[in-house]
């Protein structure tokens, strides 16, 4: 009965917010389902009935939730899960309310918030990834998060199985501190042959997908195969086509990611010749304090310049070309240009006068933007929010 | 022959929270340009540092970093550095210390439940946290470089004026003593401690800031300072140097003023 209630305030909500198109609004009904029943997440009927697994760590949540979900589905169960990357409680929770039940949960879930889900949900697999510098100002120093998660691990029981990075010495302290049983990966690279996704750090991800599939059930073969058309996760080097540019879009939210990323590029044969822009915006979800630029390796920051045309946006554009610049790379100053839409003109008009003169196919520009710069560009390129 | 910068950096892998050595590449890389030869003295735990190495050393930077950090060299800083800080900073060499840094070189910090940590006390100033009756000092700041600097026939003159902005981000708030210098005069943000209006402090040719992370980033004119009080240079020698194109820094800069706090 209650559940009942509960599901039905959240979808009359979601069919407020859409009746007077107040925008995708996808974190509302559960914002508004918390407010009255906070302990909503204890409410077992509302889980799926297989099960949940939980994905947390600084980077590669998104991609590794997809890769499980991806796999799951194609084995011919139902899934859901906060897939628009609303990692926060009301992003679970409406999942949770918005959706038929189903046989699994995948759940990204914030670093900062996992403690509170962990309160009320014991997942069949918890998978950490990784903890590294992001967002000062907003989540504290990694040691912070670290001291919150043993905290929620000790106090922790229930048949779960934790899931880490056997190479991230950080971790290593936290299969001590649980109760449970503790499954480790690592970074090696053989997984990445069989699928679409480039870079190191996606073979963890890989490594750590296929151990929470094979967990539940899923042969290691047919995973494995089932993983060979996995496409990546928005912002996580998808491509958008627009007005004769391609733009394939790297997100880079922190020292890491960047790092990662710019690895990538470096050493991609076909992406030889592209343009390069950067989107830094100092938004929330961002964090306001933008001094980790300069945690990003600078030899991998001029590496990839070489030979390609630069652009820098977002609201803090003068702060990363001034990055960019102690990285020895000149920026010409008509490139840098805070607003989006200004700039994405500019690149459109460029980019098909160099695809005239080359009459080759359409120009391709590399984005590394961060999160809601990430957001804002999807939105320009496929003209609708998706948060 | 050129001029020689020889940069010390003290702690560099563990009080570097969030782009702190971005000063120490800015540096070298505005000292380079000003064809000057840079080289590095890293100092760090590992036991003593040969006196030859640390008497090199015309600028010297320390940084902020996370509490385990800094818990971590606080043994070894009081122990094995003070001495030499002590020396160093009294006898007017060059030098940068962040946040963190820049609290350890006072007298003391109290901790939020009332213990009291001694600090270098090269400084004339204490630390406070007040626990949680007091919000962290966090956001966007900006602040007017003290006449004392700005009147230095050595400090730059550039478009920038007397202005500086950063970014703070601090739980413990510090108080000036008498004899005490205020680096600036806050005109955004929490500054020392969010009351009395000073940001940061001067003694000698040693700086202390809040400014935390690549506070030289945006504030070129604060950096090139740095530079020539570290190499000695005078008006003279300073004419002679190739002019940097700073016009793209200037607008950061202008563009920091705006932001909200």
């Amino acid at each position: 009965m209650r559940l009942f209630l509960i599901k039905t305030l959240a979808k009359v909500t979601q069919g407020l917010i859409n009746l007077f198109s107040l925008g995708t609004g996808y974190t509302w009904p559960g914002h508004l389902v918390l407010k009255l029943f906070p302990n909503v997440l204890a409410v077992p009927s509302l889980l799926p009935a297989h099960g949940v697994v939980l994905v947390s760590g600084t980077n590669g949540k998104t991609t590794t939730s997809k890769l499980i979900t991806h796999v799951l589905r194609k084995q011919g169960f139902t899934t859901i899960s906060n897939e628009s990357g609303s990692n926060l409680a009301a992003g679970i929770v409406s999942a949770l309310c918005l959706n038929n039940k189903s046989d699994y949960g995948v759940f990204e879930v914030d670093e900062f918030v996992l403690p509170y889900v962990l309160k009320y949900v014991a997942p069949a697999y918890l998978v950490l990834l990784n903890l590294s510098r992001d967002q000062l100002d907003r989540y504290g120093e990694t040691d912070t998060i670290l001291d919150r998660w043993k905290d929620a691990l000790a106090r922790f029981f229930g048949s779960t199985t934790l899931v880490l990075d056997a190479t991230q010495p950080k971790l290593s302290d936290l299969p001590q501190v649980f109760k449970g049983v503790s499954l480790f990966f690592n970074d090696d690279t053989t997984l990445l042959e069989h699928t679409l996704l480039k870079g190191d750090f996606n073979a963890k991800n890989l490594n750590a997908a296929l151990l929470v599939l094979t967990g539940l059930g899923v042969p290691e073969e047919a995973a494995i195969k089932a993983l060979s058309d996995f496409s990546a996760a928005w912002g996580r080097g998808e491509t958008l086509e627009k007005n004769g540019t391609r733009f394939r879009i790297l997100l880079t939210k922190n020292p890491t990611s960047f790092n990662n990323n710019l690895s990538v590029i470096a050493g991609d044969e076909n992406l030889r010749g592209s343009s390069l822009l950067f989107i830094l915006n100092d938004n929330i979800p961002d964090g306001r304090d933008v001094s980790w630029i300069y945690d990003i390796d600078t030899k991998l920051l001029a590496a990839p310049v070489e030979g390609r045309s630069v652009y820098v946006s977002g609201t803090r554009a003068f702060d990363m070309a001034v990055r960019l610049n102690y990285a020895g790379i000149t920026v010409p100053r008509d490139n840098v240009i805070p607003n989006l839409n200004s700039i994405l003109e500019k690149m459109y008009g460029q980019s098909i006068s160099a695809k005239v003169s080359t009459s080759t196919a359409a120009a391709e520009v590399v984005v590394l933007p961060n999160y809601s710069a990430m957001l804002e560009l999807r939105e320009k390129l496929i003209g609708r929010k998706i948060l | 022959m050129n001029m020689v910068l020889n940069i010390g950096y003290l702690y560099p892998d563990l009080l570097n929270l969030y782009g702190d050595n971005g000063n120490v590449e800015i540096l070298a890389y505005r000292a380079r340009k000003y064809e000057m030869d840079v080289t590095f003295t890293n100092i760090d735990l590992t036991g003593a540092v040969a006196s030859a190495d640390l008497a090199k050393v015309t600028l010297l930077f320390m940084g902020g970093g996370p509490d385990s950090s800094q818990r971590a060299i606080y043994q070894d800083l009081i122990k094995n550095k003070a001495g030499f800080l002590q020396d160093y900073i009294l006898a007017g060499k060059t030098g940068l210390y962040i946040c963190g840094a820049y609290q350890m070189l006072g007298k003391y910090y109290k901790d939020a439940v009332g213990s009291i940590l001694n600090g270098v006390g090269v400084f004339d100033l204490y630390t406070e946290h007040f626990g949680k009756s007091k919000p962290r000092c966090i956001g966007n700041t900006s602040a007017t470089l003290n006449t004392m600097i700005f009147q230095d026939p050595v400090f730059p003159k550039t478009p920038l004026g007397n202005q500086i902005v950063g970014f703070e981000n601090h739980g413990g708030r510090t108080f000036l003593g008498e004899s005490a210098v205020p680096l600036a005069k806050i005109s955004k943000g929490h500054g020392n401690n969010s009351k009395d209006g000073t940001e940061g402090i001067v003694y000698k040719n040693s700086f202390g800031t809040y400014f935390h992370g690549p506070f030289l980033s945006k504030n070129p004119h604060v950096a090139d300072y740095l530079i020539f009080k570290a190499t000695g240079s005078t008006g003279d020698t300073i004419k002679k140097l190739p002019v940097l194109d700073d016009s793209l820094i200037y607008v950061a800069h202008t563009a920091s003023q705006k932001l909200k706090q």
